[in-house]
């Protein structure tokens, strides 16, 4: 069983990456699931027709832990892709890193984490252990790192790969850095950027994804791109994203950048 | 994130800042404390209390109420927890609600102030006390004092004493109140309040009716500060401790309240000198003190009273370490020279 996560800058498409690779993925005659780790809980929206899947936290709220079965969290969206959102508290109560933490616990009390591949997508900044959860011991191992030559999306990106590179120095840990993805946002040379980004901190980029008009279309019709548009440019990109992370061995410890390294290598990209 | 298990820091002197306060606030007998957090935060406060209440034949249960926090309010936020324990609360027979805060609802953030100024029909008042900031016992005793010194509002001065922060836990806290309202009592001063021991929130209020304060200690210094800045109380900042410190106590004491005290330090030294002398057999034998375990103030005291008893530190094997009590007042001197006696004759 692989297991992957995608972490990157709010905003930046992690949901609608980590959607139509599940998506892709399913279309290579593999059992896919996908979790959601954002208390926004919209990560598997487009695998289940725009709706919004009842999430771990609001049942363990309602019906306290003892009264949620693996049935109850788990739904079975497009081409039989299994989605958890594991939700959290309102905004601006609680501790949505603890929520994630109980999550994960709960599901692997119901044996839930099982089938080819388990996509994990994370809230943006790795803003405390709850968040780092998907990249410790028994979960996640690959991490993708999903940015645009955005300079604000490459901090969030470095960040994770000090996240990356602390918990890879812990000896059992096995959580490694698999690649770059660029989702761009159609700014000049961002290509070479993100390729020149990857490099320094130790990686690859391993799929250039174009900004599309089709992705908009796709999202306001509740589909992935996958569904929507199979035979279109921009699926072909997810496609092969998802035959890359299916070949992909090259893991690393990642080597992340000083600020100013950062933003020097961003200006000479303008 | 180290997972190293050997502690850097074995230092226990510190102690839990919500202990510190429970310490004080369950000392209102008609109020009830309650503690914003895991049950065992107060469970094990409440031992602690009946345990050291037992010991002083004070034999009640500590009214702590606790919101029994899970990991599920934990991850929702548990101010809803809160309203309903003070909800609870308010409809028991009771004058007022503290609030204590514990480390986990400091971490995620609950608004305990905003929960404690909604609307529940009686005062209820909120005591930062969350340990992990890093304060101490001694910080939530303070904080506590002080929360509580907010009730009380303005009021005539009536004279009498304040006894200011009584270590409520310590076996001799009813022996040394004692000791300080009999040592006052020879200047004709008597005790307005105990703030705060077993007393009933409406004397709070009465607070600033005091013409001098006496705290139990120099960490109190921060409460006699806002006492005095709110009420305009001077105050003497610790209980006495040794010889010569009881009788200045005893002078300052009444100089602060325009008395001459001159006749009772009089009096005291006499009963000191007579004290002393019913101990001469300990003359000439070595000791020393161990200054691991008390404070400066406290070394000093036993070595002046080691100095009126011709006790000579002794530098051969022969040397005796005593105890050295944080001995208040003349009685405090007593109970130390019976445990001196004791130690040195065995």
């Amino acid at each position: 069983m692989k297991q992957i996560a995608l972490y990157g800058k709010g905003g930046i498409g992690k949901s609608t990456t980590s959607a139509n690779l599940s998506a892709a993925l399913s279309g290579m005659n593999l059992s896919i699931m996908q979790i959601g780790c954002d208390p926004k809980r919209d990560s598997t929206r487009m695998l289940m027709q725009g709706r919004f899947i009842p999430t771990v936290m609001d049942l363990v709220r309602v019906r306290g832990e003892a009264g949620v079965s693996l049935s109850d969290v788990v739904f079975t969206g497009y081409n039989g892709i299994r989605c958890v959102e594991a939700g959290g508290p309102e905004p601006g109560v609680g501790c949505a890193g603890r929520g994630i933490i109980a999550t994960f616990q709960l599901l692997e009390k119901f044996g839930a984490l099982q089938g080819d591949v388990i996509v994990y997508d994370v809230l943006g900044d790795v803003v405390c252990g709850g968040f780092a959860m998907p990249m410790r011991e028994g979960y996640a191992q690959e991490i993708y790192l999903v940015t645009s030559g955005e300079l604000m999306s490459l901090y969030a990106a470095n960040n994770i790969c000090r996240a990356v590179q602390r918990l890879a120095s812990r000896v059992k840990s096995k959580c490694r850095l698999a690649g770059v993805i660029c989702n761009a946002r159609g700014q000049p040379r961002e290509e070479e950027l993100i390729t020149e980004f990857a490099r320094r901190v130790n990686s690859t980029m391993v799929q250039y994804i174009p900004r599309d008009h089709i992705v908009q279309q796709a999202e306001v019709n509740q589909q992935t791109v996958i569904e929507f548009s199979p035979d279109s440019a921009q699926a072909g990109y997810y496609r092969s994203l998802a035959e890359r992370v299916m070949e992909n061995t090259w893991m690393t410890i990642p080597t992340p950048l000083e600020i100013d390294e950062l933003e020097s290598l961003a200006r000479e990209f303008i | 994130m180290s997972s190293n298990p050997l502690p850097v820091n074995l230092s226990r002197l510190g102690g839990c800042t919500l202990t510190g306060a429970i310490s004080v606030t369950s000392h209102v007998r008609d109020a009830v404390t309650i503690v914003h957090g895991p049950k065992g935060c107060s469970h094990h406060n409440v031992s602690l209390l009946h345990a050291s209440w037992l010991d002083n034949d004070h034999a009640v249960l500590p009214v702590l109420v606790s919101t029994g926090l899970s990991e599920t309010e934990v991850i929702f936020g548990g101010e809803e927890a809160l309203r309903r324990a003070i909800a609870h609360a308010a409809g028991r027979d009771t004058r007022a609600i503290f609030v204590l805060s514990t480390c986990i609802v400091g971490t995620i953030g609950d608004d305990i102030e905003a929960v404690c100024s909604e609307e529940y029909g009686l005062p209820v008042i909120p005591v930062p006390t969350a340990g992990f900031l890093g304060g101490t016992f001694q910080d939530g005793m303070n904080n506590a004092l002080i929360a509580l010194a907010e009730c009380a509002g303005p009021c005539r001065n009536t004279g009498g004493i304040n006894i200011i922060g009584e270590m409520n836990l310590e076996y001799e806290v009813e022996e040394n109140f004692a000791e300080v309202a009999r040592l006052l009592s020879l200047a004709g001063l008597s005790v307005n309040l105990r703030f705060v021991h077993d007393i009933a929130y409406r004397q709070l209020y009465g607070i600033g009716a005091a013409q001098l304060n006496i705290l139990r200690s120099p960490a109190l210094i921060p409460v006699g500060e806002y006492l005095r800045d709110r009420f305009g109380t001077p105050f003497i900042p610790s209980f006495p401790h040794g010889l010569s410190d009881t009788l200045s106590f005893i002078g300052s004491a009444a100089e602060a309240c325009g008395i001459d005290g001159k006749q009772a330090v009089g009096e005291e030294r006499s009963r000191q000198a007579e004290l002393v002398d019913g101990f001469k057999d300990l003359r000439h034998l070595h000791a020393s003190f161990d200054p691991s375990l008390s404070g400066a103030d406290e070394i000093r005291a036993a070595e002046e009273l080691a100095h009126a008893l011709d006790l000579s530190p002794g530098t051969d094997g022969h040397t005796l370490l005593l105890p050295v009590g944080p001995a208040v007042g003349t009685a405090g001197i007593r109970r130390m020279l019976h445990r001196w006696r004791r130690a040195l004759h065995a």
